[in-house]
């Protein structure tokens, strides 16, 4: 086989919308002070629900700042987190998309679990509880999964490869994967990618309800009173870049994207395999050039859930090895929920706060120890210690698995 | 009217299938026999759904069935799975539910 010439990838920007706030610093400050923003469920249909909790994006958020007002009817709730996200991350970044036709050969690749779920519930409410014989013109340009990537395309004349990317919970991770392989192959000198998701709608909750694996109070990833997930929302987004274009125009980097890794379980629809998730992490470690032993952190995909945190400990045993012991590895998802779609894309925020700050945010609400967890998940404080690199899980229903590993800016 | 599917037929309350107007343990027993697609006199009192090859999803599809056909709700079990769950535990679970709708609790939500 002939050698492929690789280039390395780099991330230059990054914004998001969160449960803990506007903007990707309010994220990392909020998961670095281990501040949880799970609360009560706030949503028009909350008495009928039995689901009492969600970490939401605060009302505070006002979708309409900073976007056209022609093109405001068009964005489902995804939508808005991704354009806010990304005009976040593309400010954060320094890059000029009109400068030498850069625009026109800009990749852009959104994580979507579902899309515009929160579209799809009012038009079908209306279908078959209002009994009207009509939709709202535009619903489907709103709900259609690719309206996030394609509204960041619009907006910045971005026209290179635009897609979305969904595989359940891990698609935000699938999705950074798809841009920094077209980087790293090059395809493309710069790739906007990330991770969005709005999933609150009242039809959604109650499937998750009906699914039986959401917690009634918090979410207490690895710890052995864990209940259960909690539902969030949010988007981040990011400017990748090859290192060579990020020297060149003389732009902060905020770390590397070393290595990733991608695999399936074939084996549960829902029940995740040890097997499965190493595979994708020594993946993610090989292509990185890292040793078991060069990893500090690992920002887990730690759901909360019985069957996530024990498979997923197991699996960092058998990907690390000896070197488990030593690793601290902590999941965000106890601050910002889970976000489904979005949540790669939240703790790569997460993993490059480490990384540029040496400190890693806790697992908050671990409060008991559960034998079949027997990792250090930092619990409930964050803590200083130096941060070489750290690997960001992912892992979804249907068994799918997709592992960031990053490096400190080089 | 369009015929409701045939799950929905089964499981109503309504139905005149007569294995489903046995005692509250025949008509548990009879559900769980369908969702592990054995004969129901192999359902028994201390069988695990597990024992019966239910695990996963099925155990929370079968638990749905259950709550559908005598229209309850189950409380959430959180930390445990349903797979190791007795025949009997599910029957009591039943009767409690039922019994707390005939005091009027809130019913299922």
């Amino acid at each position: 086989m002939p050698t492929i010439e690789t280039r390395r990838v780099v991330i230059t920007g990054m914004g998001a919308v969160s449960p803990q706030g506007v903007g990707a610093e309010a994220l990392w400050q909020g998961l670095r002070e281990g501040r949880s923003a799970i609360g009560p469920l706030r949503h028009k249909d909350g008495d009928a629900l039995r689901v009492k909790v969600a970490a939401q994006v605060p009302d505070s958020f006002d979708p309409a700042t900073g976007i056209d007002e022609r093109t405001l009817p068009l964005l489902d709730r995804t939508s808005e987190f991704a354009l806010h996200a990304a005009r976040e991350a593309i400010a954060h970044s320094g890059i000029d998309f009109a400068r030498d036709g850069l625009g026109q050969r800009t990749a852009v690749v959104v994580g979507t679990g579902v899309g515009g779920e929160l579209t799809q519930d009012e038009q079908s409410r209306r279908l078959y509880a209002e009994k009207a014989t009509r939709t709202h013109p535009l619903t489907i340009v709103r709900l259609m999964t690719n309206a996030s990537a394609s509204h960041i395309s619009i907006a910045w004349g971005l026209r290179g490869p635009t897609y979305a990317v969904a595989s359940a919970c891990a698609s935000a991770n699938h999705a950074i994967i798809q841009a920094a392989q077209m980087i790293r192959y090059g395809m493309t000198d710069v790739a906007v990618t990330g991770g969005t998701e709005a999933c609150l709608s009242y039809g959604a909750l109650r499937a998750w309800e009906a699914m039986r694996v959401l917690s009634d109070d918090t979410c207490r990833p690895f710890s052995a009173n864990r209940r259960g997930l909690v539902l969030g929302e949010g988007a981040a987004i990011f400017v990748l870049e090859s290192l060579e274009h990020a020297r060149a125009r003389g732009a902060t980097i905020l770390a590397e994207l070393a290595g990733t890794g991608m695999s399936a379980d074939a084996s549960d629809i829902v029940m995740p395999s040890a097997e499965g998730a190493a595979s994708a992490m020594r993946q993610a470690l090989e292509e990185a050039g890292l040793n078991p032993g060069d990893v500090d952190y690992i920002n887990a995909h730690g759901t909360g859930t019985q069957a996530n945190d024990s498979t997923e400990t197991r699996a960092i045993r058998l990907a690390f090895g000896e070197h488990a012991d030593k690793l601290a590895v902590s999941s965000t998802k106890s601050m910002h929920g889970h976000a489904l779609g979005a949540s790669g894309a939240l703790e790569l925020v997460a993993a490059i706060g480490a990384l540029s700050e040496n400190v890693v945010p806790p697992t908050a609400n671990l409060d008991k120890p559960d034998p079949a967890c027997d990792l250090d998940y930092v619990p409930n404080t964050a803590r200083e210690m130096p941060v070489r690199a750290v690997l960001s899980n992912s892992f979804a229903f249907g068994g799918l698995n997709a592992v960031l590993a990053l490096k400190r800016a080089p | 009217m369009p015929e409701p599917p045939a799950r929905a037929r089964l499981l109503s309350p309504a139905t005149k299938d007569p294995v489903m107007t046995g005692t509250t343990q025949q008509q548990v027993f009879e559900i769980i026999a369908k969702q592990a697609k054995v004969d129901v006199a192999n359902v028994k009192p201390e069988s695990t759904l597990k024992d019966l090859g239910i695990a996963s999803l099925e155990a929370i599809e079968l638990i749905f069935d259950i709550e559908e056909h005598f229209d309850i709700h189950f409380p959430e079990q959180q930390g445990a799975n349903f797979d190791s769950d007795t025949a009997q535990s599910l029957v009591d679970a039943v009767q409690k539910g039922l019994d707390e709708k005939a005091a009027g609790g809130e019913g299922d939500k």
